[in-house]
């Protein structure tokens, strides 16, 4: 259906946000409310969130792309994932002033948004997120980079003639090969010691959330590897992944930042097809 | 003064744009014309800042997304270098409508480029502001389809893809680059164009940046500046000490050009 945009201005805790509305000419009750996270804005690497917003309103969803304070055309200090509560929330007001019929909201976010989406509804029960739609979602710490390190890159090694080859040849220095893995090794069998760390608050948010959540990982990227690492051998992320409300799609080509049209338009499909499962009235066709 | 956001109608599409009104009286009107694919996204943040900072030095500014760039219609692979080129005689038209000030083109990296350029062809009389100016369009091509050839040989493929690339763009076929779709249209234009001075001669101040302490401007750059300086352009140019912020992985401030750029607005 055919759709229009519209820049929208929105006031955050004193700084000015900006974002572009993506309109349906049909909307349904179901809105978007794409968080950005990384070093990106609203238009997302080689324009994804662009490409993505046009698709979703075009297939009945309005959506709401935004830079946070601090980033892209939006005032303010920068900060990082765990701080942009209150962005989301003013987003999510300023989608709903806009789209009175939109009742319920989805938040949908790549990377460290993905984290935030799930810090949001573990902050603050919204009531009025119906889904979350996390891709590639952001663990990182020291220990979880390092275990992936550990499993995939020395791994990888392990079964290399070239690096045996080496070894034997004396051309690597053993002492400090090992000293390095052994180094991975111990950092990657610490535990945090911070109370709730935000990977403890992601997995309290996941546990609790009564909407549905899509998650997409790409094959070709250390941080779904870690996400994945993570969510199987952390006791607070046991059996999350398997819960009832949870659809999970794997792009075992796509990298980091879906850059290719084709990973793009499989996460927009994905995407079209599980809103129109969970919204109460799917827009007309 | 907060930047207002619109939507710029031509022909039956729109163009993203954010206009900074000045405080006071107008006393130049800068058009920002923004860099290449990526390098767009990662310099967003400078911009906006360097357009609020002249903004409340009494100048007006007027960012645009070009076609198929960020928040503006179409899609990247549909953009030619010839409608670029139109978009910046598009934004003119309006800063034009509501200011006489002296009108400043700022670029940053291929921006330069398209700012010479659209002076050079519709004789427009302009300042020129340029940060880390790409001095020649066909190297900066080639670096850009680099990209792919180093996705590439990652994964195995090495040989001859820079080969391949080039003939499906002779051959008319888009080519798809770092997530990019690169149409025949815009490289052809890209790869002709050059960092030349517009016939009317007026000022150019011309900064790069280094992460090196006492950097100095490249053979290259200096032998444009020249060029610039012999077709009568007053220019006023330098090296400082700043990150790459267009290019790094992480969003990157460069205070320094910021406030270097004022003060050399105000000589």
């Amino acid at each position: 259906m055919k759709i229009r945009e519209e820049p929208l201005c929105f006031d955050c805790e004193g700084e000015r946000l900006f974002g572009i509305l993506a309109r349906p000419e049909q909307p349904a009750d179901l809105g978007v409310v794409i968080v950005v996270g990384g070093p990106q804005t609203r238009v997302g690497s080689h324009r994804q969130f662009v490409l993505l917003a046009r698709t979703l309103a075009a297939a009945g969803f309005p959506t709401l792309r935004f830079d946070v304070r601090g980033m892209g055309d939006s005032t303010g200090a920068p900060r990082d994932f765990e701080q942009i509560q209150p962005d989301i929330a003013a987003a999510i007001a300023t989608l709903q002033g806009a789209c009175p019929g939109v009742a319920r909201v989805v938040l949908w976010g790549l990377c460290d948004a993905a984290s935030a989406a799930l810090l949001y509804v573990d902050a603050t029960h919204d009531p009025r997120i119906a889904g979350l739609c996390l891709l590639n979602p952001w663990v990182r710490s020291a220990a979880t980079l390092a275990k992936t390190q550990v499993k995939h890159y020395y791994g990888q090694r392990l079964l290399q003639r070239e690096f045996w080859t080496k070894l034997f040849s004396g051309r690597i220095d053993i002492l400090s090969a090992l000293g390095e893995l052994l180094r991975k090794l111990v950092q990657a069998r610490s535990r945090p010691t911070v109370a709730l760390c935000f990977q403890e608050r992601m997995a309290r948010g996941w546990r609790h959330f009564p909407g549905r959540i899509l998650l997409i990982l790409s094959g070709n990227d250390y941080t779904a590897k870690e996400f994945l690492e993570y969510a199987a051998s952390d006791a607070n992320w046991h059996g999350l992944l398997e819960h009832a409300g949870v659809t999970r799609i794997d792009l075992p080509e796509a990298d980091h930042t879906f850059s290719s049209r084709e990973w793009r338009d499989a996460v927009a499909k994905a995407c079209v097809t599980w809103l129109g499962a969970i919204s109460a009235r799917p827009p007309a066709a | 003064m907060a930047a207002e956001a619109f939507f710029l109608p031509v022909a039956a599409a729109q163009r993203f744009c954010l206009y900074h009104a000045p405080a006071g009286v107008a006393r130049g009107a800068f058009l920002y014309l923004h860099p290449f694919a990526e390098e767009m996204n990662k310099s967003r943040r400078m911009a906006a800042l360097m357009a609020r900072r002249l903004a409340e030095s009494g100048h007006a500014v007027l960012q645009i997304d070009l076609a198929g760039c960020g928040d503006s219609s179409g899609d990247f692979g549909d953009a030619s270098w010839q409608d670029w080129l139109q978009d910046v005689l598009s934004a003119l038209d309006w800063l034009r409508a509501r200011h006489e000030a002296p009108l400043w083109l700022w670029g940053l990296r291929s921006g330069c480029l398209l700012a010479a350029e659209a002076a050079r062809r519709f004789d427009i009389p302009a300042h020129f502001l340029f940060w880390q100016p790409v001095v020649s369009g066909k190297p900066f091509l080639q670096q850009f389809l680099r990209l792919k050839v180093a996705g590439e040989m990652l994964g195995g493929e090495a040989k001859g893809v820079m080969e391949k690339l080039k003939a499906r763009l002779a051959g008319g076929e888009p080519v798809e680059i770092a997530g990019y779709a690169l149409s025949p249209a815009l490289a052809q234009g890209l790869e002709a164009t050059e960092l030349a001075p517009p016939a009317r001669p007026g000022r150019l101040v011309w900064f790069e940046v280094s992460a090196r302490e006492g950097a100095t401007l490249a053979p290259a750059s200096t032998k444009r500046i020249e060029q610039w300086q012999a077709a009568g352009f007053s220019v006023m140019s330098a090296v400082l000490p700043a990150p790459s912020f267009w290019q790094t992985t992480e969003i990157e401030e460069a205070p320094a050009l910021i406030d270097a750029t004022l003060a050399a607005l105000q000589s």
